[in-house]
């Protein structure tokens, strides 16, 4: 491999470090809007793990798979779990500070309402229930 | 967000499409190979002739039948789809030229604007060029009619559930 070629090779590392570096602090910059943004849905913290759902009355998949799966695990965790549904289209305002771009939307918070995790699209069962484990 | 008749679209096939582009550039930017970089463009002019993904073939021929990627069939439009694999074409034309002319720091600046946004698409979910059709539409352009899926931000990929 020439010297030229391995230059190239990490430069593309670089390159591709510095893409992944920007999708994280994309991710980091909705989970920090969202725990600023926290008292826009609570008047005190709830003191326990809460999932906030942005969905629409028209969302096929919130219908089919989110909102199973959000019950399932309620079921699961009852009084330990927190699940608060919002309807964007009801309240884009909120939508719009949290920084929602498509239904369904979950945010996972843990209990000092600091936002830990962000699903933008569909979270099936196993992944919000392993997100929840580590709140 | 209208009563449109959407169309059954695998994005299995469209993440194929970008993933091989992503790694068939960045292994032309490490060995200098610029005729690599035309031979995307080419596939990607291919594609956008057909109105297929252009690599979607290897999706098709090979990973598919042998259960290596499992389709992904949501409702949505293609057309925004070709229109973004047909700006990726532009992108991969101009930057194909640039090399072969000697410009190789535009050259090369473009096929990697390509790779971002192919990467952006396929690990992010949001696609650019539907994003700018979605826009164009909204200005009532010839030829962009579509609107976005139902509950679905113009660009981002419409959400599992509603399958095939």
């Amino acid at each position: 491999m020439s010297s030229d070629t391995l230059l190239r090779f990490f430069l593309a590392i670089g390159i591709i470090a510095l893409g992944a570096a920007a999708y994280w602090f994309f991710n980091q910059h909705l989970l920090i809007r969202a725990k600023n943004n926290i008292f826009t849905i609570f008047k005190t913290l709830p003191n326990k793990p809460v999932i906030v759902y942005f969905t629409t009355p028209d969302c096929v998949p919130c219908k089919t798979i989110q909102r199973p799966a959000l019950d399932k695990i309620k079921t699961l965790l009852g009084e330990n779990l927190q699940v608060i549904e919002i309807d964007a289209s009801e309240r884009p305002d909120l939508a719009k500070r949290w920084g929602v771009m498509s239904v369904p939307t979950t945010f996972l918070l843990d209990a000092s309402g600091e936002a830990r995790y962000v699903n933008n699209g569909v979270a099936r069962v196993e992944k919000l229930m392993a997100q929840v484990q580590t709140l | 967000m209208t009563s449109q008749s959407l169309q059954k679209v695998d994005h299995s096939a469209l993440k194929t499409n970008q993933l091989i582009i992503i790694s068939l550039n960045i292994l032309a930017f490490i060995l200098n190979l610029s005729v690599l970089a035309a031979f995307v463009a080419l596939v990607m002019g291919i594609g956008s002739a057909l109105k297929v993904p252009g690599f979607g073939f290897v999706y098709k021929n090979l990973l598919k039948p042998r259960g290596w990627m499992k389709p992904d069939v949501l409702d949505d439009n293609p057309e925004p789809h070709r229109f973004a694999q047909f700006l990726g074409f532009i992108f991969m034309t101009a930057g194909s030229v640039s090399l072969f002319l000697g410009a190789t720091v535009l050259g090369w600046g473009l096929v990697w604007l390509v790779v971002a946004l192919a990467a952006l698409n396929a690990f992010g979910g949001f696609c650019v060029g539907c994003a700018v059709y979605y826009w164009l539409a909204r200005f009532h352009l010839r030829g962009f009619t579509k609107q976005p899926p139902a509950g679905t931000f113009p660009g981002m990929k419409p959400k599992a559930g509603v399958r095939a």
